[in-house]
Formats: C-alpha cells, sequence, structure tokens
C-alpha cells in the first residue's frame, strides 16, 4: 500500500489506464496546458500529448457530444467536467445521447464514455457551484453512476469505469482531493462497479452513504461507539444499479436503517433507497428507513447558513436515536 | 359531480381557455414558445391566441429552449408573468441550466427582492407514439430542484384551473401536460376563471382496501384498474397529488392511515422516480399503519421504446397484479 491523496489516486488511474489502451483520451476544459482545474490531470499532457489530453472550449454541450460520437466510433473518451454544476449544460447529450444510444441502436453502438469531475457542496460556493446531482442522475437508465469516498476506491473505481461499455458518470468532490488514504499498490487494481462496500461493521443500525457523507456517517458511528451502539456503515460505491444484496445482509442484522447525503432532500438517494429497502425488507424492519440529507433550498453563501444546510455527524446520530427510540 | 355552469371540453380545450382567460385579465401575462403563434402550437394549445391577442402578447420565439427559459426569466423579473412552452418535455434538457441555475432561485437569492413568476408550460410524457426524444416525463429532475412548483392535471378542469392559478403565482411553476390525454375524452370544464389551488390533492375514487396514488396519464389507467379490483370485492381509494411539489403529503397519509396498504404509479422510469419520494415519506408517516411493502408501479429502466412503448408503460393489468399482491401479502 502506498499513501496518496485522492487526486493523486484519480490521476494514477487516467495514467495506467491511457498507457494500457491507446483509445482512452481525456478531454474538458483546463485538462491539459493548465493541469487540471484541480490538478487531477497533472502530467498527463507531458506524457501523452495534445491528441489524447485534449482542451476545449468553455461549452460542455459540444464537448459531451464529441466525446460521445468518438466513443461510438470505438474510442474510449474520459470528460472532465471541471465540475458537475456545468454538466447541466451538457444534460441533454448525456441523457438524450450518451444514455439511449446503446438502446436506441439495438445494440449496434456501445458509448464506452466516463463524465468525471468534483460535485456536490465545496465550501462557500453558493447556490449555483454547490449542487449535488447524483439524484438526476440515478432516474436515467443507461447510466452507471460512481461516487467514491476513499483515494484507494476512486482508483479503482475510475479504472473500472474507463473500461466500462456504458456511459459512467464519476463522481468526485472538491473537498476530498487532498484526502489521504492507503492506496493499493497491486499493479492492476480495478474494483467492480456495481457492489457496495461495507466500510464499518455493526449490528444495531445500518448506516448507508456515498461520497463525502460516508465521513459524516462514520464520525457518527465512531461517537456512538461511545455510547455502546453499533452502527455498520455501507458505503454505496455504485449509485446505479444498487447491490441491494450488501445491503439487505446488513439491514436483515440490524433492522434499522439511516441514510446519509449531502444533496436535496426530495427525490434524493435516500428515497430510492427507502423504497427499495421497505420493499424487499419489510418483515425486517423495526423502524421507518430514516433520512439524513442537505436541506431543501439552494445553497446559501454565507458560511454559517452553509454549515446550517450540510448534514453533519450529529444529525446523524439524532437520526440513529430516532430509528433506535432513544432520546 | 357536475360543476354548475360546465362544459364538456378536452384537456387542451381547457388549456388554451386557461391562457385565453389569464391573457385577458392581465395585460402582464405573456404566451410564448416555438411555433405557439401563428401556427397555435404543436399540439393546438394556443390556437388562435394569437389572432385574438396579436404578436406583443403570443410570441414566436426560435428553437432556443435556454434562450425561451432565460428571455421569461428576464420578463419576469421587469413585472410580466410569461407562459412559456416547450413543445416536448424532452427539449426542457437544453433550458435545464436556466431552470435550475436561475429560474428556480431567484427570488431565493435576492431575499424575496425578485419574484420569478413564469410559467413553463411541458407537454410530457409517452402514448402517442413520440419515441426515445418526444416521451419523457421529468419530473424526478424537476421536483428535486427546490423553488420550483411542479404541477401536473389529469383532467380538463384540473388542467384549466391549476394552469390559471399557476400564472398567477409568484412562485415559478413547471406545468406538466399528459399529452397522450389531450384529446380523450372530455371532462366538464367550469366557464368561471376560478383558479383550482396548487399544494391540494385531489381524491378521485374512495375505496377502504389499497391507496392509488398516480399523476397525469396514469390517473386513467388508475381508475380502471380500481374498477377491475372493484369487480373482485377490493375497493381502491385514489389520491392524484395534482401538484407534485409541495406534495399534499396529508391527503396520501389519511387514506394510507385507513388502507394500510399503498401502490404508486407513475410512468417515469423506475428507480430515482418520484414514487421513491412519495414511498419513503409514506413508510416515514405511516409506519405502523402499513400492512404490507409499499409497492409501485411504474415505466421500465429503459428510455421509451417506439414500438414497444404499450410494453413500457403501466397498464390496469400491472397495476391490478400490484393491487393483488399487496392485499395478498
Amino acid at each position: 500500500m502506498a499513501t496518496m491523496s485522492f487526486r493523486e489516486a484519480l490521476n494514477a488511474a487516467l495514467d495506467e489506464e491511457m498507457a494500457r489502451d491507446p483509445k482512452v483520451f481525456l478531454m474538458g476544459e483546463e485538462v491539459g496546458q493548465y493541469q487540471g482545474a484541480y490538478k487531477v490531470s497533472q502530467g498527463l499532457l507531458e506524457k501523452f500529448g495534445a491528441d489524447r489530453v485534449v482542451d476545449t472550449p468553455i461549452t460542455e454541450l459540444s464537448f459531451a457530444g464529441v466525446g460521445i460520437g468518438s466513443a461510438m466510433l470505438g474510442l474510449r473518451p474520459i470528460i472532465e467536467m471541471m465540475t458537475f454544476n456545468f454538466s447541466i449544460l451538457a444534460l441533454d447529450q448525456i441523457i438524450n445521447n450518451a444514455a439511449k444510444m446503446r438502446l436506441m441502436s439495438g445494440g449496434q453502438y456501445t458509448v464506452p464514455i466516463v463524465f468525471r469531475g468534483p460535485n456536490g457542496p465545496a465550501h462557500m460556493l453558493s447556490a449555483q457551484h454547490s449542487q449535488a446531482t447524483e439524484s438526476w442522475f440515478c432516474n436515467i437508465p443507461g447510466l452507471k453512476v460512481v461516487a467514491p469516498s476513499t483515494p484507494n476506491d476512486g482508483k479503482g473505481l475510475l479504472k473500472a469505469a474507463i473500461r466500462d461499455d456504458d456511459p459512467v458518470i464519476f463522481l468526485e468532490s472538491e473537498l476530498m482531493y487532498n484526502m489521504k488514504g492507503e492506496v493499493s499498490d497491486a499493479a492492476d487494481y480495478v474494483l467492480p462497479l456495481g457492489k457496495c462496500d461495507v466500510k464499518r461493521a455493526g449490528k444495531d443500525v445500518t448506516l448507508i452513504s456515498f461520497s463525502k457523507g460516508i465521513h459524516h456517517a462514520l464520525g457518527a458511528a465512531e461517537a456512538l461507539a461511545q455510547d455502546g451502539v453499533e452502527a455498520e456503515v455501507i458505503d454505496l460505491m455504485t449509485l446505479r444499479p444498487l447491490d441491494m444484496e450488501t445491503i439487505a445482509r446488513s439491514v436483515k442484522k440490524t433492522n434499522r436503517v439511516v441514510t446519509v447525503e449531502e444533496g436535496w432532500p426530495y427525490g434524493g438517494i435516500g428515497a430510492e433507497l427507502a423504497y427499495r429497502i421497505q420493499h424487499d425488507l419489510f418483515d425486517y424492519l423495526d423502524a421507518p428507513v430514516t433520512r439524513v440529507t442537505g436541506l431543501d433550498v439552494p445553497m446559501p453563501y454565507a458560511e454559517n447558513l452553509e454549515e446550517l444546510v450540510l448534514p453533519s455527524p450529529r444529525d446523524v446520530i439524532l437520526a440513529v436515536n430516532t430509528v433506535m427510540y432513544r432520546s | 359531480m357536475r360543476p354548475a355552469n360546465a362544459r364538456q371540453l378536452n384537456l387542451v380545450q381547457a388549456v388554451n381557455e386557461a391562457l385565453a382567460m389569464a391573457l385577458a385579465a392581465d395585460p402582464d401575462v405573456v404566451v410564448m414558445g416555438q411555433d405557439v403563434g401563428r401556427f397555435g402550437g404543436v399540439f393546438r394549445a394556443t390556437a388562435d391566441l394569437f389572432e385574438r391577442f396579436g404578436e406583443d402578447r403570443v410570441l414566436d420565439t426560435p428553437m432556443n429552449e435556454s434562450g425561451l427559459v432565460g428571455a421569461a426569466i428576464g420578463m419576469a423579473l421587469y413585472g410580466m408573468r410569461p407562459v412559456a412552452e416547450i413543445p416536448f418535455a424532452d427539449q426542457m434538457l437544453a433550458g435545464f441550466d436556466q431552470i435550475v441555475g436561475e429560474l428556480s432561485r431567484y427570488r431565493y437569492r435576492t431575499a424575496g427582492q425578485f419574484a420569478c413568476p413564469v410559467t413553463l408550460r411541458l407537454p410530457y410524457g409517452a402514448g402517442v407514439g413520440g419515441g426515445m426524444y418526444h416521451s419523457l416525463s421529468p419530473e424526478a429532475y424537476l421536483v428535486h430542484t427546490p423553488g420550483l412548483v411542479v404541477v401536473c392535471p389529469s383532467t380538463p378542469a384540473d388542467a384549466k384551473g391549476l394552469l390559471l392559478s399557476a400564472i398567477r403565482s409568484d412562485d415559478p411553476v413547471v406545468f406538466l401536460e399528459p399529452k397522450a390525454l389531450y384529446r380523450r375524452a372530455g371532462g366538464p370544464v367550469p366557464e368561471g376563471d376560478a383558479g383550482v389551488p396548487l399544494g391540494r390533492a385531489r381524491k378521485v375514487r374512495d375505496g377502504d382496501d389499497v391507496t392509488l396514488v398516480a399523476w397525469g396519464a396514469m390517473v386513467p389507467v388508475c381508475e380502471e384498474a380500481a374498477r377491475q379490483a372493484a369487480a373482485d370485492g377490493v375497493e381502491c381509494a385514489i389520491i392524484d397529488p395534482r401538484t407534485l411539489w409541495p406534495l399534499d403529503l396529508d391527503a396520501i397519509t389519511q387514506s394510507v392511515a385507513e388502507t394500510g396498504r399503498c401502490v404508486i404509479v407513475h410512468e417515469a422510469p423506475r428507480t430515482g422516480g418520484l414514487g421513491g419520494e412519495i414511498a419513503a415519506l409514506v413508510q416515514e408517516h405511516c409506519f405502523l399503519h402499513l400492512e404490507a411493502p409499499i409497492m409501485r408501479v411504474a415505466g421500465f429502466d429503459t428510455p421509451v421504446p417506439h414500438a414497444l412503448e404499450h410494453v413500457y408503460l403501466p397498464t390496469p393489468q400491472r397495476v391490478l397484479a400490484a393491487i393483488e399482491a399487496t392485499v395478498a401479502y
């Protein structure tokens, strides 16, 4: 194992996949000469050249479309969204072409493309640069949606996403790029898409989260353990398709579920989880599935208000108390 | 019950009547969109409005959804009440940045200094052979965005009354019109220009055994399923939320508290759809009343196919199977 930042782990995944397969290329705003708005593509232009690390104008719709076209013709593009807030401008291409092409063509075309970049709230970036976009993508048939929470998972899942023949939305977090962690130094470290990971074992309550939310859940679990409550923390890693098997195994043991996410509550990831869990595990539940989310408002700029909007480990603890009928 | 002074209109005629009344009653109301003027609307929802109200009030716009929504926002900020039509909800995606980034949050961003009273009319959904680019049910993307009121009528009377309320609301309203119902059998529509309140559900049918929740074009599908279930002695209540955000949760939970069983029906793809949210709320608020898991009957997790549309869309038979499964649980 080597210690690496999230940024370095993602960079290593890009580097390894581009070296392995000449069809893989990176395209986006500032990915080349500037080395990436968040330096995830550091050094790649020098190593692979301007044919494979392509700087684009500020026009998400068109470079998403160019990427989709190149994927249909056999390349494996990685499209960097400087932030996923800007992917909204490319939604028409992502939903109407990337997600639908395989079905529309009766399987004659696949679209092996990765859209990646930072998603969700960072710090004092206000309403238009703090959006958690995962719920929009998770209602779209044809897409896979991935959101890792550690550098190790980031590396293994990004490599899997690049190798996948379907379009993958790969959601990173600006606030986690500097986070350090142990990363496997196996020669070719790939994690499967569509599988959860149990980040902490426990028997009393299941906390389900992804991306930055995992760290709120783990923080809450530590505090709860002091109090004699053992929380199991499940990292979804892939938000679509959901790995219900791992979730079911945990819920059958704990009978209680709290979901944790930073996005908006109404129609969020927690809603889909609540439906699936009550549907599949009705007789195992001792309490309603309870959701911890961001508040249902555009993100305010002021730091104190942003703090109020975002969920915290304390909110998770309160929700655990509710589902355990503790005061 | 037949309301006083009601005539039979179909849904698209009811929309047209509401637009004409809103234009006549308030000089700040403007209708705009692709082909809404001289052509009278892709679905004829704006027929004759151009002739009656003129080119200053009924504006043909280029094929540029982002521009359309952006222009409507600007007009609303200056005190007008634009009613913008995007003829297929799928094309909303090309204007989604304006919808999410500006329309939904102007009021919030300016601490209430600017309201943004835009009504965005979106004919939506499958059932007319529109194929993969002209059949989208986008409610899950819309309701997830704070600040947007999302409305979806299922009858001509509601289409007229809710559209009048939407145009007169100071908040942005996305008004989803089930195009599959535009010309189906009509219904009684009151003559006056009274609105139907936003945020209130309609109880379509009473029943003690199972609560069905559905909106738009799925309401008649549930009515047919409920008729068939009644023949087997199972009485279904049907709740049409009519406004998808803010949701009239009380109407749903009161019914589920009586029936203990709930089936949610929508034509959007199942995973990540609005059915998940409603189920999450119902299990949270009715946990001890539930006799069986909440079920959903939805479009499949595929784009809407052209040839197999009838297989993709929920049918009375699929709803009936869910009703039977929840009763037998």
